[in-house]
């Protein structure tokens, strides 16, 4: 792929844009992190978010081997700033995620790897709408807007097929996508194995322009 | 004769002269068209992510939309030698990946929509769909052999079929 079909032709966003977008994603992300940590009853490390433009055609390696299975957990969020939110984690981390929170509600003695997987992926989903809506709460919070959010969507699969659902929001309105990724890991547990997940933050294309608005940068 | 290997990316599209396996990963909601002419030996595959162009895109890739990518990839068919009556075609992908109980989106119902116009397509152009395995919410990944003619499709937790 050439280097001009990853320009971002189709939204022209100046440095100081991306920043804002940014810090909406660090004020998410800290919230989240609050949240997945009263839920976990642990400590939560987060990383300073990424506000990236990424091409369309990309998106698979962009976020590691386009082939690697994932647990993803999807929300759509309707009001005032309409977007979408990945909570992704490879499935190895994802299953780990889940062992943490049931064994932390249901003790020790619980045997994780006979539930089967229709409770797993209940765990999971709540896991992921605990963070995407705590993420989402801080955000409409600072843009004082009113939200609602969708039913947590999961699903297990190839990275790339799982990210084709960002593609298909942007791709009929250009070849760029605006994309905010930050990370939350779970540390100091006994097997020493870092646990950790993406947030991806999707914005509605037409949802941008109210948010730069918003925050004073256009 | 042994087969070299192509991979094809997101709505990128390619035409060839067997012998060639052709290759795509991780399709979601995207749709993997292929199409040949097991006389002329050729054989082409597209990488599909959406279903129409609306006119807009004139300079983006042609692959990208059904509505573009089906004329291009029976015009560079017959480019190369094919016969157009010859030509048929085979099609996998266009799941979809996330079910929100009580919401609906466009996006989200993408893959149908990427399925429906592919067939319309090709039926307007009078191309024969000879096999395929669309929907569901699983992704798929396949491959195409230029000597059988026979689509392999790897789905998780489904194992491989061929069509």
């Amino acid at each position: 792929m050439s280097d001009n079909e990853f320009a971002p032709s189709d939204t022209h966003l100046t440095a100081l844009q991306l920043d804002a977008i940014k810090e909406v994603g660090n004020i998410g992300t800290g919230n989240a992190a609050t949240a997945l940590s009263g839920l976990l009853s642990t400590r939560i490390n987060m990383t300073v978010p990424q506000c990236e433009m990424v091409s369309i055609y990309e998106l698979g390696e962009h976020y590691g081997d386009p082939m690697q299975i994932v647990g993803a957990v999807f929300v759509r969020s309707l009001g005032g700033f309409q977007c979408s939110l990945i909570f992704i984690q490879n499935e190895e981390d994802a299953a780990l995620m889940v062992e943490l929170l049931l064994k932390q509600q249901f003790g020790t003695f619980i045997p994780v790897g006979e539930i089967p997987q229709e409770m797993t992926d209940s765990a999971l989903s709540e896991v992921g709408n605990i963070v995407l809506s705590s993420f989402l709460n801080a955000i409409n919070m600072l843009l004082g807007t009113q939200h609602q959010i969708s039913v947590p969507g999961v699903a297990h699969d190839m990275l790339s097929s799982i990210l084709d659902v960002v593609a298909s929001i942007y791709g009929q309105m250009g070849e760029t996508a605006l994309l905010v990724n930050t990370e939350l890991s779970v540390e100091g547990l006994e097997s020493g194995r870092k646990v950790s997940g993406h947030i991806i933050l999707i914005p509605d294309p037409d949802a941008l322009e109210m948010l730069l608005r918003k925050l004073k940068v256009m | 004769m042994a087969e070299n290997s192509i991979v094809l990316g997101m709505a990128d599209l390619l035409v060839i002269r067997a012998p060639v396996k052709l290759i795509t990963l991780g399709l979601g909601s995207c749709i993997g068209l292929v199409v040949y002419d097991s006389f002329a030996k050729i054989a082409g595959m597209a990488h599909i992510m959406l279903p129409n162009s609306r006119g807009l895109m004139a300079s983006e890739k042609v692959g990208k939309f059904a509505d573009t990518a089906v004329p291009r990839i029976i015009e560079d068919m017959v480019k190369l030698g094919a016969t157009r009556a010859r030509i048929k075609a085979k099609i996998a992908g266009g799941a979809q990946m996330f079910a929100l109980p009580g919401m609906s989106a466009d996006f989200l119902t993408v893959g149908a929509k990427n399925v429906s116009e592919t067939m319309l397509r090709l039926r307007r152009l009078g191309i024969a769909l000879v096999a395929s395995d669309t929907g569901g919410n699983k992704g798929r990944t396949i491959e195409f052999s230029t000597s059988n003619w026979m689509l392999k499709v790897k789905t998780l937790g489904k194992g491989v079929s061929e069509i």
